[in-house]
C-alpha cells in the first residue's frame, strides 16, 4: 500500500469524509500486471522505479492512517511491528542468528565430515593427520595374504560366484546400480571371510556396526579441526589390532618432514563453522563388548557425492585417524602425548570393483606442532578385483572386445582384502 | 482487478458486530481534529482492526537464481527468459531454445583479498581450465588460501600453474609472467592485456571475449592509455587492475557453425527470411576512430568502497 506519489492535496473536510467512508481503494497499478483479462485492457507496465527515501526526523511524530485503516492520501504509511504468531509452527520455525546460539565461538573450526571432497586430497590429509605415507601395505599384512594356511577352500571360485552375485543373477537388467552390487559385493565377500572363523575363533568375536557418529577434534597449529559424522559400515573388534610398526620405525618417523602445498592453505573444502561442540566421542558406550574400531567399510552409495580415487583416499585417511584419535582419547585422556600402545585402524574402499585399502596408525596426539613422532599410513590404491562383467559382450567393429561374463579377475586382490580381515585374528 | 477490490473492501470492513464494538477506545487513538469533521456513523462502523491482508500478484520472470550474495564455485541452475524481460515483453530479438546451461559465477575482481588477511600480493594456483557455456572464452578455477574461484582463463594457463595478483606500484616497472594481474602502473609499456578495470576496484569490464588483448600505450601523470580490441584508445587510472596476456579460446573466430541448427543448439534464433532492399546500412564505411575516452572521474561504485 505504497502512497501514490505526486498525489498530495490538501483536502477539505467534506472530501475526506467522503474518502473515509470509501470502501474499496483504487488498485496500485505500478509494476502489476492483470492476468484476468487481456494485457490490452490493463494497458502498459510502467518502468520500475526507485522507491522514495524516506526521511526519518528525530522528535517528529508522523501522522499515520493506521487508525484510519485504510489508506488516506498524504496521510504516511504506517509502520507496523513483524507479526508473531501465538503459537511456533514447527514447519515454519526459524533458528535463530549463528551469534545468538549456545554453542556459537569466536574461533572456527574446520570440519571434516562425509560430504567433504578435499581438493589437495592424501597430501592434505596427510597434513592435518600429520602422517608419514608409506606406499603399499605393511609387510606383517602381505605376509598373512601369502599364507597358504589362511586360504578359503575353493577360494578362486567363490569369490567369482560373490561377484557374480552382485553383477548378474542379482537383477534382469543389464547392470545393477552400482549401490546396490557394491553392498552386495561387500557383504559376499567379508561373509566368505568370515568362513574361516573354523579355522581362526578369534574372527567371531568382530561385530558390524553402521549409522554411527563419530567426533574427534584436535588443533593443528592455531586452527580447531574436527571430524564428524557418519563414516560408513565400521567392523569392530574385542581385541585391538596388533601394532604394525614398531618403536624404533616410529622414532625414525621424527625426522620426516612434513609436505606443504602453497599457496594452497591446509583447511581449504573444509567446512568452517563457529557454532560447534568441542567432543570426543567414538558413537559407542563407554561400556560397549566391541570397542576396538578394526576395520571401516566405505562404499560408494546413498546421496554422497562420488570422489576421485584421490579424494576417496583422503577421505579413508581422515576418518581411519578419525576413529583412532577418538578411541585415544577415550583410552588416554586428551592430554596430548606420544602413546605408549599405538592404534591401528584399517579401512577399505570400494566402487564395485576397484578397491583402496588404508592402514593408519595413530602414535602420537601431539598434533598441534610439525615436529617430534608423526602417525603412520600405509596405503595400497586402485586394486581392481575384475575387469569386466558384462551380459552382453562389447562388440566393435564386428569383432569381440569383452567376452560376457566375468573376466579378467585378479585374486590378490581378494587375499589382500581377506589378509586385512584376518589381520588380529590370527 | 476482482481481487485487489474485493481486499481492498475486506480491509476496511470489519466482521464483527456492531454492537460489540467500543466507541471508546476508538476515540482515544483519533487524534482530536479528525474526531470533529467525521459523524459518529462513519467512526462507529470501525475497529482497530486491519482486515484481510491478500495480496493478487504473481511474479513472473523473476531472476532468483541470479540474485545469490555469498560467492560459490559451484554451478547455478539457469532459467532461459527467451529475450523476455521482466513485464514478458521481448526485449531482446532472436533468443529462445537452445541447450540448458549451467552459470558459474565469475569473481572479475582479480585484487579480492581473501578476508582476515593482510593487503599483500598473493599467489594462487590453477586447479582446472575448462568450457564456460556462458561465455566464449574458458574460465579457470583457481585456489589460493581456503578460497577457490572461477577467472577468465588466459591464452596458456594450464591447470598447476602459479599466478601472481598484486595491487602495488613500485617505481620500477614488474616483469610479469602471463596471467598476473597488477595495476596498470606497475606493468611496462606496450603489454598485452585483458579482464581491464574502468574503475578500481569496480571488476573488470572490458577485453574479457575469447582471444581478445589489449595494449597498453603509454602511461601519462597517474593514469594510463590502453587501446582496445576495437581499437579504441581509453584513459583509464593506473591504479585499474589487468591481467597480462591474452584471452583463451583464440580459435574461437575460427570455428564452423556449419548448420543452422548448431545455432539453435546455442539459444539464437534465426532472423527474418523477408527480401529488403539493401540500403546505407550495407557496404564498408570508413569513418575516424572516436577520440579517446576517459574514465579517470571516479564512479559511485567505487568510491563508496
Amino acid at each position: 500500500m505504497a502512497s501514490v506519489p505526486g498525489l498530495r492535496f490538501k483536502a477539505s473536510s467534506s472530501a475526506l469524509a467522503e474518502f473515509y467512508v470509501q470502501v474499496s481503494r483504487r488498485p496500485e497499478r505500478c509494476g502489476r500486471r492483470a492476468f484476468s483479462g487481456s494485457s490490452c485492457a490493463h494497458g502498459k507496465v510502467l518502468p520500475w522505479r526507485k522507491p522514495r527515501e524516506t526521511v526519518e526526523i528525530a522528535g517528529l511524530e508522523k501522522i499515520t492512517y493506521a487508525d484510519r485503516m485504510h489508506y488516506v492520501p498524504g496521510l504516511a504509511k504506517p509502520v507496523f511491528p513483524p507479526w508473531k504468531p501465538e503459537q511456533t509452527d514447527p514447519f515454519h520455525q526459524r533458528s535463530p542468528k549463528p551469534e545468538e546460539m549456545a554453542l556459537y565461538k569466536e574461533k572456527p573450526c574446520y570440519t571434516f565430515h562425509q560430504r567433504s571432497n578435499v581438493l589437495e586430497g592424501v597430501k592434505q590429509s596427510l597434513w592435518l593427520t600429520k602422517s608419514k605415507l608409506v606406499k603399499g601395505l605393511p609387510i606383517q599384512i602381505l605376509s598373512l595374504a601369502e599364507d597358504p594356511a589362511n586360504q578359503i577352500e575353493n577360494q578362486d571360485e567363490r569369490v567369482q560366484n560373490a561377484i557374480r552375485h552382485s553383477r548378474f543373477w542379482d537383477t534382469t537388467e543389464g547392470r545393477p546400480p552400482r549401490e546396490k552390487f557394491c553392498s552386495t559385493l561387500l557383504h559376499n565377500l567379508l561373509h566368505l571371510c568370515g568362513t574361516l572363523q573354523v579355522s581362526h575363533p578369534a574372527l567371531g568375536k568382530r561385530i558390524l556396526a553402521d549409522h554411527y557418529r563419530l567426533s574427534a577434534t584436535w588443533s593443528r597449529g592455531e586452527d580447531l579441526f574436527q571430524v564428524r559424522g557418519q563414516n560408513g559400515l565400521l567392523l569392530n573388534s574385542m581385541s585391538p589390532v596388533p601394532v604394525l610398526a614398531g618403536k624404533e620405525e616410529i622414532m625414525k618417523t621424527t625426522d620426516h618432514v612434513l609436505e606443504t602445498f602453497y599457496p594452497i592453505s591446509p583447511t581449504i573444502d573444509l567446512q568452517r563453522t563457529q557454532v560447534y561442540d568441542v567432543r570426543n566421542d567414538t558413537g559407542f558406550r563407554q561400556d560397549y563388548l566391541y570397542p576396538h574400531a578394526h576395520t571401516l567399510f566405505i562404499l560408494e552409495q546413498g546421496k554422497l557425492p562420488r570422489l576421485y580415487p584421490e579424494q576417496l583416499r583422503a577421505k579413508m585417511v581422515m576418518f581411519t585417524f578419525g576413529n583412532a584419535l577418538a578411541r585415544a582419547h577415550a583410552l588416554y585422556g586428551s592430554e596430548p602425548q606420544v602413546l605408549e600402545k599405538p592404534i591401528v585402524v584399517q579401512s577399505i574402499a570400494t566402487n564395485g570393483r576397484v578397491f583402496q585399502f588404508v592402514v593408519f596408525q595413530l602414535n602420537t596426539t601431539d598434533l598441534a606442532t610439525d615436529t617430534g613422532v608423526k602417525n603412520m599410513v600405509w596405503v595400497e590404491e586402485d586394486q581392481a578385483l575384475y575387469e569386466f562383467a558384462k551380459v552382453r559382450p562389447l562388440i566393435k567393429k564386428k569383432a569381440v572386445q569383452v567376452p560376457a561374463g566375468l573376466s579378467g579377475y585378479q585374486p590378490d586382490t581378494f587375499k589382500k582384502f581377506l589378509a586385512l580381515c584376518l589381520h588380529g585374528a590370527v | 482487478m476482482a481481487v485487489l477490490a474485493l481486499t481492498g473492501a475486506l480491509r476496511s470492513m470489519s466482521l464483527v458486530a456492531a454492537e460489540c464494538r467500543t466507541l471508546t477506545s476508538q476515540a482515544m487513538t483519533q487524534a482530536p481534529c479528525m474526531k470533529k469533521i467525521l459523524p459518529a456513523s462513519v467512526s462507529s462502523l470501525l475497529i482497530p482492526w486491519r482486515g484481510f491482508l491478500t495480496t493478487a500478484s504473481l511474479d513472473q520472470n523473476k531472476t532468483f537464481w541470479k540474485q545469490r550474495e555469498k560467492y560459490t564455485v559451484r554451478p547455478i541452475g539457469m532459467k532461459k527468459t527467451g529475450g523476455r524481460d521482466y513485464t514478458g515483453k521481448i526485449r531482446t530479438r532472436g533468443i529462445g531454445g537452445g541447450h540448458k546451461q549451467r552459470y558459474r559465477i565469475i569473481d572479475f575482481q582479480r585484487l579480492r583479498f581473501e578476508p582476515g588477511t593482510d593487503q599483500k600480493e598473493f599467489e594462487e594456483k590453477v586447479v582446472e581450465v575448462r568450457y564456460d557455456p556462458c561465455r566464449s572464452a574458458d574460465i579457470a578455477l583457481i585456489a589460493g588460501g581456503s578460497r577457490k574461484r572461477w577467472i577468465i582463463a588466459t591464452e596458456n594457463m594450464q591447470p598447476g600453474d602459479l599466478i601472481r595478483t598484486s595491487g602495488t606500484i613500485g617505481r620500477m616497472a614488474v616483469s610479469a609472467n602471463e596471467g598476473d594481474a597488477y595495476p596498470l602502473g606497475a606493468l611496462p609499456v606496450g603489454t598485452l592485456i585483458n579482464n581491464l578495470e574502468r574503475y578500481p576496484g569496480k571488476g573488470a569490464e572490458v577485453i574479457r571475449a575469447a582471444g581478445t588483448c589489449g595494449v597498453l600505450l603509454r602511461k601519462v601523470s597517474g593514469t594510463a592509455i590502453v587501446q582496445l580490441p576495437s581499437k579504441h584508445q581509453i584513459q583509464v587510472l593506473e591504479q585499474c587492475v589487468a591481467t597480462v596476456g591474452r584471452v583463451s579460446n583464440i580459435d574461437h573466430n575460427k570455428r564452423i557453425i556449419g548448420k543452422a541448427g548448431r545455432n539453435r543448439w546455442l539459444g539464437i534464433r534465426p532472423s527474418s527470411g523477408r527480401w529488403q532492399r539493401k540500403g546505407g546500412w550495407a557496404g564498408r564505411k570508413i569513418r575516424p576512430l572516436p577520440p579517446m575516452k576517459s574514465y579517470l572521474k571516479q564512479s559511485s561504485v567505487s568510491a563508496g568502497s
